[in-house]
């Protein structure tokens, strides 16, 4: 506000400022603060943060490692990276889609866990050939999750109930009542998890032996991604994704529009569920074959960060989900290679997040910065966006 | 009149576009109840503000008590004896009265000797004796959230009265209140003059200065017009005085060709969204060619009809017929289907989707019809040569054409957006409300005659319009809104500004 710079704005600020590009520009930058702000913590504890960025890279299979074991290579790094990345781009899918319609999504580990369970009890512990089993798991994954999207959703379009509220204490409710389930009925005594499901439930093959090397293949990792351009599709170039856009944006315009606002909330909140269940079933009967009882994934909390760091963009979020996952990924490698302890990893995942969540405070200060220093060089001041008030418009505009 | 406690010389203040005050010369003398009338938009509350300390005056100077002081901030007028009701309340809702009273003056004792703890039972003792001796009756110890508005009002009073304020500014004090609680704080005002206050009431509302006010300020356009002695002013002056003489400028308008009837409102009665019958009993019809303006002080339902009429609010009793059939149940977009055209009061958030581009606005209410969409998907092609067309007929400007962020556009091309989607349905049925607000005089201009000329092109307007110019320049037939009922209603030329004027104050019941 009141700092007035009476010169050019620099390159920096300039390619930052703009617009068009600043989709990409904003994150990036956001990612490299956080990369600079883990560089400096590593050079504190006496390590080269080179090298432990390289290991991470190396343990998720984007470098070779030096020398592998027998039976494994890069590629086994790779695809075990990839199996952990599936259910993070349902789930960051699964939030961005509600955030488009302007709501906020916090359930996606509950609902998770509830898909997850509920297909592990009437799929993964039954002799299904495996043709049927998979298409069913998914299939009960998604609608399980989104019968949860659809009665948060239908809370907040009947009663008003907030979102984050009802998804929250969701998550509390399917939490305890399937670690209750879990630990009376399907408990692993040894594991102390539940009993690991029949193979031809399960949406990741292990153990493919190819070349040599023993791999494992995620089955949903193509389809995750065609999810996320079809979503794209959905959102830039349909009827049903406007009106979505429509009403996230200004429910009482939408409403002006004749657009049914309840329904829209409803639908998406229904098939943001829907997302959240495919992470469930990808996550619990996929990357691991078995639940832990009385615990929240927090890959679910971690995707509302991941969405946000894609900008809510689908295609933005293919890439964000697969930087973090890398990130989480290579972090044992590099604490036993480097000697930098695996929570560093949790720590430049956390900092990039915290940066990116950050990323529209930093977009408001370029844009205001670039304003204010291009006004200074003409010399005429800034016009400042005042909204006028209505002196008589009296009590409209409070109905959320 | 006894000696002068607050004087105005040569107050002068600008905000971009507009001279909110013109060489203000005022003088208020110790114990009167003094009136500030005016429009919207006249300046009334600019002025308080400023002695109030809210803004400061590019030129002139105040007196209080024949000294000159500078007023800097509302601490300042405080320590001047200067207290202010603002039309939104300051409370903290979960507070006790006496909490929000005493708030920033807290007195202190020290309990068993060493803890400072705020001297809550003093405190409270006085604010009762205050309630009391201005016959206030508001309980110190209440909640703020627990009471109605008319007492949270006397809480602000009461905040005033604590503080020692010896000159009180009311700004639009009874806009909230129900006529009973209307009367009862004119009684409260006038206690505080009989017990020596000064009170400075800022209002639009005729019959309240009539009962109350010793003498009044009539402002128009930030001047002062007059200032005259109420008991010897009749109510009629006083509204020909505030609407002044000058009408700006008159519109080439052809007779108007009335049609089949096209809108029919029968007793209608609406409740807003705080469950108040905002509207009640109203009907009245448009008609092919005809344009039916509604006049009418801001918050006299204007809104609530207009929203009632496109179904954006439930109606509580009573018709809506539209082409002669009852669409009172129906939802907003069979409405639009049917014909009606609606430009909001508040364009920027119903009006529009500000994030949205031009393009994207543009088909808003167009998008889901065939030939702007194939199945699910919608065809772009089809949407760009839309866009492209209306901006190119209507005029709209933007820096990057229809791919411009709404947001980023200026106000007067916002509302040709919205009019040019709103007129290119060809509805027969066209809502404006207050379509000019904050526009510049060409933008005006040219929305009037879009007006005047659908109504050529056979439609049936209803214009709402808290300007009264507005409506003496634009409408065939003329209906008044006072406290939700229609005050009168007749053909343009039976009426004259002034008698409408009155009305609009609601001076002439019956």
């Amino acid at each position: 506000m009141s700092k007035q710079k009476g010169c050019r704005p620099g390159w920096f600020l300039r390619l930052l400022g703009y617009k068009k590009t600043q989709f990409l520009t904003i994150p990036l930058f956001s990612i490299l603060c956080s990369l600079l702000a883990i560089a400096i913590l590593i050079l504190l504890i006496g390590k080269n943060p080179l090298t432990a960025f390289q290991s991470l890279l190396q343990g998720s299979g984007w470098l070779p490692k030096p020398n592998y074991a027998a039976g494994k290579s890069i590629l086994t790094d790779l695809l075990e990276m990839l199996d952990a990345y599936t259910p993070m781009l349902f789930a960051s899918l699964a939030v961005a889609l509600a955030f488009k319609a302007g709501l906020f999504n916090i359930g996606v580990s509950g609902q998770m866990l509830l898909a997850g369970f509920v297909t592990t009890v009437l799929v993964g512990y039954q002799d299904f050939p495996a043709g049927l089993a998979k298409p069913l798991v998914v299939l009960l994954g998604f609608i399980c999750g989104s019968l949860v999207g659809a009665l948060i959703g239908f809370l907040k379009y009947r009663f008003n109930v907030n979102e984050v509220v009802s998804s929250i204490m969701l998550n509390y409710i399917i939490q305890y009542v399937v670690g209750f389930f879990i630990q009376t009925r399907y408990v692993d005594v040894v594991s102390r998890q539940s009993r690991t499901i029949n193979a031809p439930a399960r949406l990741t093959l292990v153990d493919v032996a190819w070349g040599g090397v023993k791999l494992r293949l995620p089955l949903l990792f193509i389809p995750a991604i065609l999810m996320a351009v079809l979503l794209y599709f959905y959102l830039k170039s349909t009827v049903g994704g406007y009106e979505l856009k429509a009403v996230g944006l200004n429910r009482q315009a939408a409403r002006y529009a004749g657009i049914k606002v309840g329904k829209r909330l409803v639908s998406s909140m229904t098939l943001s569920g829907g997302l959240a269940g495919l992470a469930g079933v990808t996550y619990y009967l996929g990357y691991y074959a078995s639940i832990k009882p009385n615990e929240l994934a927090s890959l679910g909390f971690d995707s509302i960060a991941v969405s946000l760091l894609g900008n809510s963009h689908p295609l933005g979020i293919i890439f964000s989900s697969l930087l973090i996952t890398s990130l989480d990924k290579g972090s044992t490698y590099m604490n036993s290679t480097v000697g930098v302890r695996q929570e560093v990893s949790s720590l430049v995942t956390g900092m990039i997040l915290l940066f990116s969540a950050c990323s529209a405070y930093i977009r408001y200060k370029v844009d205001d910065s670039l304003r204010l220093s291009l006004a200074g060089s003409e010399g005429t001041a800034a016009p400042i966006q005042r909204k006028t008030p209505a002196s008589g418009s009296g009590k409209r505009g409070k109905n959320a | 009149m006894t000696e002068t406690i607050v004087e105005m010389r040569h107050i002068t203040k600008r905000f971009p576009g507009i001279i909110a005050n013109d060489d203000i010369n005022l003088s208020i003398c110790k114990g009167e109840i003094f009136a500030l009338l005016g429009e919207n938009g006249a300046g009334k509350s600019t002025l308080m503000s400023m002695l109030f300390g809210l803004y400061e005056p590019d030129q002139g100077e105040f007196l209080v008590r024949g000294q000159q002081v500078k007023i800097d901030s509302p601490n300042q007028a405080v320590a001047l004896d200067i207290g202010m009701v603002h039309q939104h309340f300051q409370l903290v809702s979960n507070f006790t009265v006496t909490e929000n009273i005493i708030m920033g003056v807290e007195t202190s004792k020290r309990r068993l000797g060493i803890f400072p703890t705020v001297d809550l039972k003093n405190s409270e003792k006085k604010v009762a004796a205050l309630s009391e001796q201005y016959g206030l009756e508001v309980d110190p110890r209440a909640v703020i959230e627990d009471l109605q508005i008319s007492e949270r009002q006397r809480v602000e009073i009461l905040k005033m009265l604590y503080r020692n304020a010896e000159i009180l500014i009311f700004d639009e004090p009874t806009a909230v209140l129900t006529p009973q609680e209307i009367q009862f704080l004119l009684q409260i005002i006038r206690n505080l003059r009989d017990n020596g206050k000064t009170v400075i009431l800022i209002t639009h509302k005729l019959d309240e200065i009539k009962q109350v006010a010793d003498r009044c300020a009539i402002l128009n356009r930030g001047r002062l017009i007059a200032v005259r002695d109420v008991s010897q002013t009749s109510t009629q002056e006083m509204a020909r005085l505030m609407v002044g003489h000058d009408i700006a400028f008159t519109l080439d308008k052809k007779p108007a060709q009335f049609g089949e009837e096209i809108l029919r409102v029968d007793s209608l009665t609406v409740e807003n969204e705080e469950k108040y019958e905002a509207i009640r009993q109203v009907s009245f019809s448009v008609h092919r060619g005809e344009i039916y303006a509604l006049a009418g002080v801001a918050g006299n339902g204007q809104v609530e009809l207009a929203d009632a009429i496109s179904g954006l609010l439930p109606v509580k009793s009573g018709h809506i017929y539209l082409k002669q059939t009852d669409i009172t149940q129906e939802s907003v977009r069979a409405r639009n289907l049917r014909g009606l055209s609606y430009i909001p009061e508040d364009r920027q958030s119903v009006g529009l989707i500000l994030d949205f581009t031009l393009q994207d606005n543009l088909v808003l209410k167009r998008y889901f019809q065939p030939g702007f969409r194939k199945g699910q998907r919608i065809k772009l092609e089809r949407w760009q040569s839309y866009a492209r067309r209306l901006s190119q007929v209507y005029d709209i400007r933007s820096a990057n054409g229809i791919q411009t962020v709404v947001r980023s556009m200026s106000g007067g091309n916002q509302q040709k957006a919205i009019i040019a989607r709103e007129i290119d349905q060809d509805s027969d049925l066209q809502i404006y409300v207050q379509p000019t607000r904050g526009l510049d005089i060409g933008a005006i201009t040219s929305i009037r005659e879009k007006l005047i000329q659908e109504r050529d092109h056979g439609k049936a307007i209803l214009l709402i319009s808290l300007e009264l110019d507005e409506i003496m320049a634009c409408a065939d037939t003329i209906g008044v809104l006072y406290h939700g009922s229609l005050q009168t209603e007749a053909r343009a030329g039976e009426l004259d500004m002034e008698t409408v004027g009155a009305y609009m104050m609601g001076a002439q019941h019956e």
